[in-house]
């Protein structure tokens, strides 16, 4: 953590849903700054917002008032396609439902964001075959996702989320729908990631995931109400 | 990223079997109805257009006014060729007439045409037929030669090579064969032989020629330098008919005026304004209303695309987010889906292709065309295939692909947040549309069928069954003449009830003939359609006499001074008690001069119902070429047949004899509609089944999408047939709204179509009863078979699939 850049800042930012009768507020006034090669997590209880403050940030969703900095970008109302461009260069993903596309095989998976990045055939090939043996998956690279472990499947999603070398990992309850085991083995990998500079924010329930981040932010009827440094991974860190 | 959509394409639609055999068979049977149509549209359309100078062609067709009665004719008078000749701003003119019905010989072969034309050799300067052999330029010059068609010659010789220099016979001459044209089947004009005019040209004096203007017999086809000549045709047609032809109708004491129109070649097909025409002309209605059953057809399989893929959307929606979420922005979704439907279109097309290859020899029969699969390789079959598919696939592909990329990654990605299939109210107004359409077909189909069955049984005022009807060929008077023999040796078998002879039968275009008639005690001229008929024809038919009596051989004068009419002709010439009333053909050479009606018969069809029945005269002549006529008895038809022919070969050894029965010779006039009502059946029945095929994966869909409701409800006590009523309900009611809509549509379009009858059958509500209830049975039988699968799962299983 030698010079803080910061990725992404929100200032008071909003999110609201309206349906027909009802408005129910998600996101009420949220502040946060997420600087270069943090790992964060972000906890609280069900429907405190925790995915929508994912989603926004993930840029998936938009907010509906407030502002988003990424990368010192004002981006709270841009185009839906200026953010599938920012999302496609910069952000990866981790869904605690995996979301492998089912008719594509392992390595067409994890080799998509590249396509959609232009890459070559040939530079693919190699970026996907380092990802799979980073995660240790490359002898399931033909198979189809419902032909392997949500364990499997999980780290599947992650090379996904990582081959094309983004700046920010967002994660929503990736062990959510994993046992323990492999769910551990996932948050090793999140680590490991984090540990080489791929920033991670990450949304869970499960406070011994917790204890991977860095900084745990805790969220209650959509507003930050503590943010506590792990201590413990700093020291572990400084050793 | 091609691959990437092509690989998941592929693997969504093997995994999906039922759903893209729905589609892809639906699509397909949509196309090839479309291809075929196609084929025959442009067919229609592409009459005459294989002689290279087509568009520089016209025909003069005339009016002509007569007794305050006009009449359009397609033939106009022998001068006619003479005076156009001395046109400025023409090429060419030439002028034909049709031969008779002749039996033509060679060497002990025999053969029967009625498709002689007899020409000179400036008709293949403005026709361009093809020559097998033969010079096209002198082949009619010389006296007593035949040009034949590639068909004929075959027919007589095996080969077109063969037939050159040999000398056929017909009506007591020697024609030589002086060349070999290649059929030209898009043509008004498809003559099997041209006779050269020679021969009968040289047997007119000037005068004669001169004096012919109201004799309407001869086609006349003139070339023009270019396309742009033809008005200053008109005006110079103008001159002549003013100048030259009413003051000699005038001179002649003939109330007429005429008038001669200037008709491009290409109109010929569709015109069916003139009378006395080479060909049956087509029917641009026809060609509309195929048209725009293509376009249904193919509208209610792009329907069901559409359809399935927003109801399958949900299946659809976690890829979508997916895709996002790694970086595809809305533009390249849209793409990736549209490609799909594509690929589907085109799969389909391959499909359609060899469904066209297997139905092309029926289709052929149906529409009496000859298409062959080689058309698949002209160009502009092969845009009319590019144009579907891009139509059909960005039609059919561009709502579920604008729908499937509006997807919200946040939204499709969790697990518990599935997005509702599409608009159900868009799917179901598509649903509307689907069984409008067919509902309109079927009922189409309904009256079309009623129509004919009304035509068929209607009372024709004869009695068109059991007549058997035998030609007695022109040409022959010492066959004529052995008539009343005939006749005896025939009406021994006891099977032959009734014989006559007569010049025409029913459905056959009659002579129409110059009368006097008295009228106010003043003689009048009258134009009246006239039937040359023997003593026995009026009992034989069946027609009944209104007042007078019959001919009667006990009446010497009836021979060449009687004549009978029907009631139409009495109420026309406002004669309340025509017996006895003068009348005079005024021609000399002919029965009739100071003859008197004796007899009026009731009014019979001599013409299909299309028309009311006309004014028309019977003469007698007992013995006239034509037809005999032969009521036979139903029992041991086939024996009475061999009879008759064993012994008509004893007295024409010449002629091999040619029969058939009246009835079906009547009903002839009925094969355009007959043609309409297969057509019509047929695509009536394939827009069903494509909607059924739409509506069973719907249905399915449904049923799946409500798998967890229905088990709820047989948990709480349902029964299956509950659950089968509550699934087809909402289906039931579509139908229904079908019905209201499409009624109203069908009755407009059908009652048009039944005003091309003079006679025609109600369109009373049982029709619409019919249609419905059948379209609505046939929609429940579809639904109920998915909704009686999911009505019968365990319960336990539908409520676990949560």
């Amino acid at each position: 953590m030698n010079k803080e850049e910061l990725i992404i800042e929100t200032r008071q930012l909003e999110k609201k849903y309206v349906t027909d009768t009802v408005e129910t507020t998600a996101l009420a006034g949220v502040d946060l700054r997420i600087n270069r090669g943090e790992f964060v997590a972000i906890m609280g209880p069900s429907g405190c917002g925790k995915s929508t403050l994912l989603n926004i940030l993930g840029l998936l969703d938009s907010p509906s008032g407030g502002s988003l900095k990424f990368l010192g970008q004002e981006i709270g109302n841009s185009s839906e396609r200026q953010r599938a461009k920012l999302r496609k260069q910069n952000l990866g993903f981790v869904f605690q439902s995996f979301n492998l596309i089912d008719e594509l095989t392992v390595e067409e998976n994890i080799g998509l964001p590249l396509a959609y990045l232009g890459v070559s055939k040939a530079e693919t090939e190699r970026r996907v075959q380092e990802a799979m043996e980073r995660m240790g998956i490359a002898h399931r690279r033909s198979h189809f996702p419902q032909q392997l472990s949500g364990g499997q499947q999980q780290r599947a999603a992650i090379a996904r989320a990582v081959v094309s070398d983004p700046k920010l990992i967002l994660a929503d309850e990736p062990t959510g729908n994993l046992d323990s085991v492999h769910g551990r083995e996932v948050m090793a990998l999140l680590s490991e990631l984090n540990e080489r500079g791929t920033t991670v924010v990450m949304v869970t329930h499960s406070p011994s995931d917790a204890e991977y981040a860095h900084r745990i932010v805790n969220l209650f009827d959509g507003q930050i109400v503590t943010e506590n440094i792990n201590s413990r991974k700093h020291a572990a860190e400084l050793l | 990223m091609l691959q990437n959509y092509f690989k998941i394409a592929i693997r969504n639609l093997v995994r999906n079997k039922v759903y893209s055999a729905i589609n892809i068979a639906g699509l397909a049977l949509g196309v090839a109805s479309c291809i075929l149509i196609f084929l025959y549209v442009q067919d229609e359309l592409s009459y005459e257009s294989n002689f290279s100078k087509a568009d520089r062609i016209v025909r003069v067709v005339g009016e002509v006014n007569f007794e305050g009665q006009q009449d359009n004719f397609a033939v106009t008078p022998l001068p006619l060729e003479n005076e156009v000749r001395k046109f400025a701003g023409i090429q060419t003119v030439t002028q034909l007439s049709k031969l008779n019905k002749q039996t033509i010989w060679y060497n002990n072969q025999a053969f029967s045409e009625d498709n002689l034309l007899i020409a000179d050799s400036s008709f293949f300067t403005v026709f361009d037929y093809k020559f097998i052999v033969g010079d096209p330029a002198t082949a009619l010059d010389a006296p007593n030669t035949i040009a034949l068609s590639e068909e004929l010659a075959i027919k007589f010789f095996g080969n077109a090579e063969q037939a050159l220099g040999k000398v056929l016979k017909f009506s007591n001459d020697s024609y030589k064969v002086t060349g070999v044209f290649r059929n030209e089947k898009h043509s008004h004009l498809d003559p099997s032989g041209l006779v050269s005019n020679m021969s009968v040209r040289n047997r007119l004096s000037p005068v004669e020629l001169k004096n012919l203007w109201f004799n309407l017999n001869y086609y006349t086809y003139i070339l023009l330098p270019g396309e742009a000549q033809k008005s200053g045709i008109q005006q110079q047609l103008d001159n002549l008919t003013t100048k030259t032809i009413n003051p000699w109708l005038k001179e002649n004491r003939l109330n007429a005026q005429m008038r001669f129109l200037v008709q491009p070649l290409k109109d010929i097909h569709f015109d069916s304004r003139y009378a006395h025409g080479l060909a049956p002309t087509g029917n641009m209605a026809y060609v509309y209303i195929f048209s725009a059953v293509a376009v249904f057809l193919l509208l209610i399989a792009s329907i069901n695309y559409m359809n399935l893929a927003t109801a399958r959307s949900a299946k659809r929606a976690k890829e979508v987010g997916l895709r996002k979420v790694v970086g595809a922005d809305r533009t390249q979704l849209v793409s990736q889906f549209l490609g799909e439907s594509l690929l589907l279109t085109i799969l389909a097309m391959l499909l359609a292709l060899a469904l066209v290859e297997v139905l092309l020899p029926s289709f052929n029969t149906l529409t009496g065309k000859y298409f062959t699969s080689g058309l698949f390789l002209q160009w502009e079959f092969m845009l009319l295939l590019l144009a579907i598919i891009l139509l059909v696939g960005v039609v059919a592909g561009s709502y579920p692909a604008f729908f499937l990329s509006r997807f919200k990654p946040a939204d499709v990605l969790k697990s518990d947040k599935m997005p509702r299939s599409g608009s159900a109210i868009l799917r179901q107004a598509l649903v509307v549309v689907q069984f409008s359409i067919s509902l309109i077909m079927i009922i189409g189909t309904i009256v079309v069928f009623a129509q004919m069955r009304f035509l068929k049984n209607s009372d024709l005022g004869f009695k068109k069954e059991q007549i058997l009807v035998i030609d007695v060929p022109y040409g022959d008077s010492t066959l004529v003449k052995r008539l009343p023999v005939i006749k005896q040796k025939l009406l021994q078998n006891p099977n032959v009830v009734q014989l006559s002879n007569s010049h025409s039968i029913p459905s056959e275009s009659l002579n129409r003939t110059l009368m006097l008639v008295e009228q106010d005690g003043k003689m009048v001229e009258k134009t009246i359609d006239i039937m040359a008929v023997d003593y026995d024809f009026i009992p034989l038919m069946g027609i009944e006499m209104q007042a007078g009596r019959n001919f009667s051989k006990d009446f010497k004068s009836d021979v060449d001074g009687g004549f009978i009419i029907n009631e139409a002709a009495a109420k026309w010439l406002g004669w309340k008690d025509p017996i006895g009333k003068k009348v005079n053909t005024g021609d000399t050479t002919l029965v009739g001069r100071n003859a008197k009606i004796i007899g009026v018969v009731k009014d019979f069809h001599v013409q299909s119902l299309h028309s009311e029945v006309k004014p028309l005269a019977l003469e007698l002549r007992p013995e006239s070429p034509g037809y005999l006529l032969a009521r036979i008895a139903p029992e041991n038809q086939e024996a009475t047949i061999r009879f008759v022919e064993e012994q008509w070969k004893q007295f024409d050894q010449k002629h091999p004899m040619e029969y058939f029965f009246m009835d079906e010779f009547f009903d002839r006039q009925y094969k355009a509609e007959e043609k309409m009502l297969t057509v019509f059946g047929y695509f009536a029945g394939l827009t069903i089944l494509i909607a059924c095929l739409g509506l069973f994966g719907l249905a399915s869909f449904t049923a799946e999408q409500r798998t967890k409701e229905i088990g709820i409800r047989k948990v709480l006590g349902s029964s299956t047939g509950n659950i089968v009523l509550l699934l087809s309900k909402d289906f039931a009611i579509l139908v229904v709204i079908a019905i209201i809509l499409a009624s109203p549509v069908a009755w407009y379009g059908m009652n048009k179509w039944l005003q091309d009858f003079a006679y025609r059958t109600d369109l009373s509500w049982w029709i619409f009863a019919l249609a419905g209830t059948a379209a609505l049975i046939i929609a429940l039988l579809t639904v109920s078979f998915q909704a009686v699968k999911a009505a019968t799962t365990d319960p336990v299983k539908a409520i676990r699939t949560e």
